[in-house]
C-alpha cells in the first residue's frame, strides 16, 4: 500500500501535469522543443499502453463499484482509488510525451488534431472524475457513464494514434479490402491507375496530408511534383538522378530506404514500373494503351489491371435459315454458328482438288451472316476476291497461300468491317496492301512470304499506325548444324554384296563417307551417289555436307558379310525362354538387334548356348563371326569362350576353332561385338556345333554376385 | 431356339433402355417442366436443357484450336522458368521443415535423412521486353518470350505421373474420364470433315522417361468419334489407312457404300447409336485417305521452315517433326492436337538429362509459335507446354553441383501458354524464394481446364454429359478461369 504522504504527492503532480498539458494545448504553436527532449517524445509510442490497461482496468471496477457486494469491500475502493491515480497519472505523462512528438516535422492535419484532443480529453476527464468520485452527488449513473467516456475515448485516441502511426485501415488491410475497382486496361491511364495505387499502397500512410514525412505528400500530381523538404522527388526522363528511384533503391538497412525497414516493401515489379514510369517522362495523363505495344511499362502494367473490357461483336442484322446452312455445309465445306444464339456464321473451305469457284458462289445465299472465312491453300484466283467481297459483315479473312496476285485485292476494301486478313504466301505488291490498309477497323495484315521487302512493309506501317503488320522472322542468319545422316538398308547382313542406300532428310546435301575408319573430310572423302555396293564386313562412316549449314556428326554403319546360310539350326541347350527371340534361326535371319537385349531378336541364357547346324551341301568354312552382346550393368557378359566343332556328319565332329574373348573389365561400355572365329581346317564341313560357354566365376569387382550372369547373342555370320 | 431368345431380349433391352434414356432426357423431363414451371414454354424462364448444345460455342471464342505440346514426365522448374537464386546460395543446406510443411513425398525419398536444396545448374537471363527469367537451355524460347506467357504458380493433386498426367489430360486421376481433347471435340464438333478434330502425336527423348497409353486420349463415356487419332512416325502414320494392294478408290467407295447399306440395317433394328458412329468413322476415314498424305507431305516446306524448327522436323518421330506436323494439322483444322515428349523424369543425373531434352523441344517449340504467328494463326490458336507437375527443390540421392536429381514435386510448378486470347510477354503467379510453395496467383488444374475451355467458347460449367445417372464436366465440381491471364 502507497503512504498517503505519497499519495498526495502524486496527486499533487497529477495536478500539475494537467495544468501543463493546457499550457502546451494553449500556446502549444510558439513551442520548439529542444533537440534533448526529442527522445522523449519518441518514447510516445511505448507509455501509451500503460494508461490504457490501467485505465480501463481501473474503470471496470469503477464500473461495479456501487454493487452491493462491493461497496463495502475496503480493498476494492482503495484498490480501484490507487488504480485510477496510476492511470490518470500515466495519461498525463503519454499524453504530454505525444505532445512533445507532434512537433516533430511530419505529423499534421485532422487525424493528428483527433488523436491529440481526444487523449488530452482522457487525461482531463479521468483527473476531473478522480476528484469527484467522492462527492455525495457521484452515484452509479454519474459512475458508469463517466467510466464508459473514459474507455471511449481511449479506444477513440488510440484508434486515431495507429492511423498516425501504421496509416489508414491497418489492421483490416490483410482481409478486408474496400472493393477496389479494377481498371481495364484499355481505360487505364498510366499514373492514375497504375503508379498511385503503388504510393497509396505503401508510401501515402507517411506522405498524407496527416503525416508529411519529410515535408513529402504523395496524394496527386502536384503534390509529387513539388517533392519534400531533400528537393524534387522525379526529374522526368532521368530515373537515375530521381531522389524517389535513389530512396527505394537503397539497401534495406540504410535509415534513408524507402519504404522504412519494418513497413510492407516495394515489389520488384512495383520498383520496376516506378523506374519506367519516370524513365518515360513520369506522364500523369498518358492512357497505358498509348504506350507501345512491347513497352516493358505496359506489359507489367497490364498485369495488374483487368483486361479491356468484353468488345464481343454485337451483329445485327438476321440469322440464316437453318435448313439453309445445313444444306450449304458438305465434307469439304464446313459452315459453323460463332456462338449461341449468334446470327454470325464462319465458313472454312478444305481440299484442293474438289475446290470450285462455285463453293464461294453458293455462298451469296448467307452473305450477311458470314463473318469469317478461311480459304487458305485453296485455288482461289484474283476474280473470286468479287464473290468474297460481297460478305458484307466479314470480320476475319484468311488468303493464306491462295493463287491470288494482289491485284484483285482492291475489291476487298468495300468490306467495311474487316479486322484481319492474312495473304501470307501470296505474291502481292505495296500498292495492293495499300488499298486494303485504308479499311478503318482493320487491325491485323499478315504478309508473310508475299515478296514485300522489309522497307516496304515498314513504309504501309507508317502510314497505317493502327494496323499491326506481320512480315517473316529473321533467323539470327547463324548456320544450323545439319541432322545424322540415315541408312535405309532393311538388312545390314548380305550374302555377296549389298547396295548402301543413304539418305538425309534435307534436299541437297551431299553425304561424304569413308571405308576405312578414317573420319571423312569435306575435300579428300568420296560423295555419296546410290548404287555403291560393298562387298566385305565394313564400318562406313558417313557425314552430311551443305552450304550454308554446319556439316553433321560422323555416323557409323556397319555392314555383315555371311556367304552361307545353313540349311537347319537348331539349339543343343535351350536358350531362357524370355529370350529366345524367334527360336535358332533368329540367329541366321539377317535382321540385328542392336544393343536392346530385351527387344526380342538376342538369344540369351544363363548357361553356355549350343547350337547346331547342318548344310545340304559342305561348305568352305573359313570364318565364323558370332555377335554377342556385353552389357555389364545388366549382367550380361561376352562368352569366356567359344569352340566351334565341324565334320562331315554328326558322329565325326572335330574342334575346328577355339577362341577366348577378351575379359571383361569393369568399365566396359555396352555394345554388341562380332567375335570371330578361324577355323583350322581345309575340309568342307557339312555340319557345325557352336559352343558360347557362359562366364562362370564371376570377376571380384561384379557387386550384384546374384548369378548366374547372362550370355547373349543375335547372329551368326558364316565366311 | 436358346440363341433367338438371346437376341430378342438383348433387343428388346436396348430399345427400352433406349426408350428410357430418351424418355428421361426429352420428353420426361419436359412434360415435368412444363407442369412445375408453367411458362416455361412461353419463352422466358429457364434454360437448364438448352444450356449446351454440342457443336456451338457459349460465346464467340477468342481460339478455334489447341496444340498442347505435353513434356511427359514433368521437366523441373528450376532449370526452365522459375528462377530461384536463393537456391544457388542455398546449396547443400537443409529444406526448411516449415516450408515444407505437410506436404508428403514419394516413396522414393521419403526415407532420405536429409533434403539438400540444389540451385540450378544452368543460368537465367531475362528476355524481351517482359523480362522474364527464363534458363539458358531454352534460348529460342527466350527469343519468343514476349510472345507467351508463363505460369509459374501451377499446382496439382497428384504426386505420381500417371495420375498426374491422368489428371491433366482427363480432369480426373483415374483414368475412365474423356480426355480434354474429347471434351473440346465434343463441344465445338470438327472443323474439317475430313481429318479428326483430335489428334496424338508421340515422340521420345533420351531422359529417362514414362509411358503414355492411349487412356490419356480417350473418349471415356463420351461418342467414340471423339476419341484421340494418334498418328504414328512410320510410313503409314494412321494404322489400316492405306488401301490394301490392288484395291483402287472407286472399289472402295462401292464397298463403303454396301456397308452402309447393311450396317443402316442393322441401326434400324438394334438402335444402337454406335453403328452410326461407325458409319461416320469409315467415311470420314475415306475422306481421310486423301487429306492425310497431303498434310504428312513436308518435302514442299521450304528452307526457311526446315531451319527454324530445325533439321530433326523432317525425321519422322521426332519432337521437331511432331511440332511442324501439329502446325499442319492444326492448319487443317484439326481442333486439338495433343503431342507428348517423354522423357523429363530426371530423380538423377538432372543437368545432363535436362540439357538433351531441352535440346530436342527448344527450337522446335519456338518455331511453332513464330511459325503460327507468320501465318496469321496465333490469334486463334492456343499453344500450351508443361508436364504434370514439377519437381523438388532438393536433390534426390547424392548432391554434387553437376550432378544432382530431382522429385516429383506436386505444389509449384510452371507452364507457358501462348495465342489464343492469353496476354502475351507476361509472368503470371509467384513461388516463394525456394520455389517450393506458391505465394501469388495458384492456378490449380481444374483452373487450367477452364481457362483452356472459356478461350474456346465454351462455359466449363456448361460443358456437360450425363452418364451413369449423374452429369460430367471437365472439371468436375471446381474450377475458375484465370482472368489475369486472357488479353
Amino acid at each position: 500500500m502507497i503512504k498517503s504522504k505519497h499519495k498526495s504527492f502524486v496527486e499533487n503532480l497529477l495536478f500539475a501535469l494537467n495544468i501543463f498539458i493546457i499550457f502546451f494545448l494553449v500556446f502549444g504553436s510558439g513551442i520548439v522543443i529542444p533537440q534533448w527532449l526529442q527522445p522523449v517524445g519518441r518514447l510516445h509510442p511505448l507509455i501509451l499502453h500503460f494508461p490504457i490497461v490501467v485505465l480501463i482496468m481501473a474503470m471496470m471496477l469503477e464500473f461495479f463499484r456501487f454493487k452491493e457486494r462491493f461497496s463495502t469491500e475496503k480493498l476494492y475502493h482503495d484498490f480501484t482509488t490507487y488504480l485510477w491515480l496510476t492511470g490518470a497519472i500515466f495519461a498525463a505523462f503519454t499524453a504530454i510525451m505525444g505532445l512533445f512528438l507532434s512537433k516533430e516535422p511530419g505529423y499534421e492535419g485532422s487525424t493528428l488534431q483527433w488523436h491529440k484532443w481526444l487523449g488530452a480529453g482522457v487525461v482531463f476527464v479521468s483527473t476531473i472524475i478522480y476528484w469527484c468520485r467522492s462527492a455525495g452527488w457521484y452515484n452509479v449513473k454519474v459512475a458508469r457513464s463517466g467510466a464508459a467516456v473514459v474507455v471511449l475515448s481511449l479506444v477513440l485516441a488510440g484508434h486515431f494514434g495507429a492511423d498516425l502511426t501504421h496509416g489508414d485501415n491497418f489492421v483490416l488491410a490483410p482481409v478486408w479490402h474496400p472493393e477496389k475497382k479494377l481498371v481495364p486496361v484499355d481505360k487505364a491511364l498510366v499514373y492514375r491507375d497504375v503508379i498511385q495505387p503503388i504510393f497509396e499502397s505503401k508510401c501515402i500512410s507517411c506522405h498524407n496530408p496527416d503525416k508529411t514525412k519529410g515535408g513529402l505528400m504523395l496524394i496527386d500530381e502536384k503534390s509529387i511534383l513539388k517533392g519534400g523538404k531533400d528537393g524534387k522527388l522525379i526529374v522526368p526522363g532521368q530515373p537515375q538522378i530521381s531522389l524517389l528511384l535513389q530512396r527505394i533503391h537503397l539497401v534495406a538497412e540504410d535509415k534513408k530506404h524507402m519504404p522504412p525497414s519494418g513497413k510492407p516493401q516495394l515489389t520488384p515489379d512495383e520498383l520496376n514500373m516506378l523506374y519506367l514510369w519516370v524513365k518515360e517522362n513520369a506522364d500523369f495523363k498518358k492512357k497505358v494503351i498509348d504506350l507501345p505495344v512491347h513497352d516493358s511499362l505496359r506489359l507489367i502494367a497490364s498485369t495488374y489491371l483487368k483486361p479491356a473490357e468484353e468488345t464481343e461483336e454485337k451483329y445485327d442484322f438476321a440469322a440464316a435459315d437453318d435448313k439453309l446452312i445445313k444444306k450449304l455445309n458438305n465434307n469439304y465445306r464446313v459452315i459453323y454458328p460463332l456462338a449461341k444464339e449468334s446470327p454470325a456464321l464462319g465458313v472454312n473451305i478444305y481440299n484442293k482438288s474438289t475446290y470450285q469457284p462455285k463453293a464461294l458462289e453458293e455462298l451469296s445465299a448467307i452473305k450477311q451472316q458470314v463473318v469469317s472465312l478461311d480459304v487458305s491453300k485453296m485455288p482461289v484466283k484474283d476474280a473470286e476476291l468479287k464473290t468474297i467481297a460481297q460478305f458484307e459483315n466479314l470480320h476475319v479473312l484468311n488468303l493464306n497461300f491462295t493463287d491470288i496476285t494482289g491485284s484483285g485485292l482492291k475489291e476487298l476494301a468495300k468490306l467495311k468491317y474487316l479486322k484481319m486478313i492474312s495473304l501470307a504466301g501470296t505474291p502481292l505488291n505495296a500498292a495492293a496492301v495499300k488499298q486494303i490498309s485504308a479499311i478503318k477497323g482493320l487491325t491485323k495484315i499478315t504478309l508473310w512470304d508475299t515478296g514485300l521487302t522489309d522497307a516496304e512493309v515498314q513504309n504501309l506501317q507508317k502510314h497505317s499506325k493502327n494496323i499491326e503488320f506481320i512480315k517473316s522472322f529473321k533467323d539470327d542468319g547463324k548456320p544450323i548444324k545439319l541432322n545424322d545422316p540415315q541408312l535405309k538398308n532393311t538388312t545390314l547382313v548380305f550374302a555377296k554384296s549389298i547396295p548402301l542406300q543413304l539418305s538425309h532428310p534435307i534436299k541437297g546435301v551431299e553425304l561424304r563417307y569413308t571405308t576405312d575408319g578414317t573420319n571423312p573430310d569435306s575435300v579428300k572423302s568420296a560423295i555419296y551417289k546410290p548404287g555403291l555396293e560393298l562387298s566385305q564386313n565394313t564400318g562406313v562412316k558417313v557425314k552430311a555436307y551443305k552450304s550454308g549449314w554446319l556439316s553433321s556428326d560422323v555416323v557409323q554403319f556397319n555392314v555383315f558379310k555371311s556367304t552361307y546360310t545353313p540349311d537347319s539350326i537348331s539349339f543343343i541347350a535351350p536358350p531362357n525362354t524370355k529370350y529366345s527371340a524367334d527360336g535358332a534361326k533368329s540367329l541366321i535371319d539377317k535382321d540385328l538387334g542392336g544393343t536392346n537385349f530385351g527387344n526380342g531378336k538376342w538369344i540369351g541364357a544363363q548357361k553356355n548356348i549350343e547350337i547346331y547346324m547342318q548344310f545340304a551341301k559342305p561348305v568352305d568354312l573359313h570364318t565364323i563371326t558370332i555377335n554377342c552382346l556385353r552389357n555389364l550393368g545388366s549382367q550380361i557378359f561376352l562368352p569366356i569362350g567359344i569352340e566351334i566343332w565341324g565334320g562331315a556328319d554328326i558322329n565325326h565332329m572335330k574342334l575346328l576353332s577355339n577362341v577366348i574373348p577378351p575379359a571383361a573389365k569393369k568399365d566396359d561400355p555396352a555394345m554388341a561385338m562380332g567375335i570371330d572365329c578361324k577355323l583350322n581346317t581345309a575340309k568342307p564341313v557339312t555340319c557345325l556345333k557352336i559352343i558360347a560357354k557362359n562366364i562362370q566365376n564371376l570377376p571380384s569387382w561384379d557387386s550384384v554376385k546374384k548369378g548366374p550372369e547372362w550370355a547373349f547373342m543375335d547372329e551368326i555370320f558364316l565366311n | 431356339m436358346a440363341m433367338e431368345k438371346d437376341i430378342l431380349e438383348h433387343r428388346l433391352n436396348i430399345n427400352r433402355r433406349r426408350f428410357l434414356s430418351r424418355l428421361s432426357l426429352g420428353i420426361g423431363s419436359i412434360a415435368l417442366g412444363s407442369l412445375l414451371i408453367p411458362d416455361l414454354f412461353s419463352g422466358s424462364g429457364s434454360e437448364s436443357e438448352a444450356d449446351f448444345i454440342p457443336g456451338i460455342p457459349n460465346f464467340a471464342p477468342k481460339a478455334k484450336r489447341v496444340i498442347y505440346l505435353f513434356q511427359d514426365g514433368a521437366p523441373s522448374q528450376l532449370e526452365s522458368f522459375d528462377y530461384k537464386p536463393k537456391l544457388r546460395e542455398m546449396m547443400g543446406q537443409d529444406l526448411p521443415p516449415s516450408v515444407r510443411g505437410n506436404q508428403i513425398l514419394t516413396g522414393m525419398t521419403a526415407n532420405q535423412a536429409h533434403f539438400p536444396l540444389i540451385g540450378s545448374f544452368y543460368d537465367f537471363k531475362q528476355y524481351g521486353e517482359s523480362k522474364a527469367w527464363i534458363s539458358d537451355l531454352f534460348p529460342h524460347i527466350g527469343k519468343i518470350a514476349d510472345d507467351i506467357c508463363i505460369i509459374r504458380s501451377m499446382y496439382t493433386e497428384a504426386i505420381n505421373h500417371d495420375p498426374a498426367l491422368t489428371f491433366f489430360q482427363t480432369g480426373a486421376q483415374q483414368g475412365n474420364r474423356p480426355s480434354m481433347g474429347s471434351w473440346v471435340s465434343y463441344g465445338l464438333g470438327s472443323e474439317n470433315k475430313n481429318l479428326p478434330a483430335f489428334t496424338v502425336l508421340l515422340s521420345k527423348g533420351k531422359g529417362n522417361g514414362q509411358g503414355v497409353y492411349s487412356k490419356l486420349w480417350s473418349n471415356g463415356f463420351l461418342d467414340s468419334i471423339h476419341q484421340g487419332v494418334q498418328f504414328s512416325s512410320s510410313e503409314s502414320p494412321v494404322l489400316y489407312l492405306n488401301d490394301q494392294p490392288g484395291i483402287d478408290r472407286r472399289e472402295r467407295r462401292k464397298m463403303l457404300d454396301k456397308l452402309a447399306e447393311l450396317n443402316d440395317i442393322s441401326y434400324k433394328e438394334f438402335g444402337d447409336p454406335e453403328i452410326s458412329a461407325k458409319v461416320q468413322q469409315y467415311e470420314m476415314a475415306y475422306r481421310m485417305q486423301s487429306a492425310v498424305p497431303e498434310i504428312m507431305d513436308v518435302s514442299k516446306e521450304s528452307d526457311d521452315i526446315i531451319k527454324m524448327y530445325g533439321p530433326d522436323c523432317l525425321v519422322p518421330g521426332t519432337y521437331a517433326a511432331n511440332c511442324l506436323l501439329a502446325r499442319k494439322l492444326s492448319e487443317n483444322g484439326v481442333r486439338f492436337v495433343q503431342l507428348y515428349h517423354q522423357g523429363w523424369d530426371q530423380h538423377s543425373n538432372l543437368p545432363q538429362e535436362m540439357a538433351g531434352q531441352a535440346k530436342d523441344v527448344d527450337q522446335a517449340s519456338a518455331a511453332l509459335i513464330t511459325d503460327l504467328k507468320q501465318r496469321g494463326l496465333l490469334d486463334e490458336t492456343l499453344v500450351i507446354w508443361g508436364g504434370e507437375f514439377g519437381r523438388t527443390n532438393y536433390s534426390q540421392g547424392k548432391l554434387e553441383k553437376a550432378n544432382y536429381g530431382r522429385d516429383h514435386h506436386p505444389r509449384c510448378f510452371s507452364i507457358w501458354m501462348a495465342g489464343g486470347g492469353i496476354k502475351p510477354g507476361i509472368v503470371y503467379g509467384e513461388s516463394d524464394e525456394f520455389g517450393y510453395n506458391i505465394v501469388k496467383d495458384p492456378v490449380h488444374v481444374h483452373d487450367f481446364h477452364a481457362t483452356i475451355l472459356n478461350q474456346l467458347g465454351l462455359d466449363h460449367k456448361k460443358l456437360t454429359f450425363k452418364s451413369q445417372g449423374r452429369r460430367y464436366r471437365l472439371t468436375d465440381v471446381a474450377g475458375n478461369v484465370v482472368k489475369g491471364i486472357l488479353s
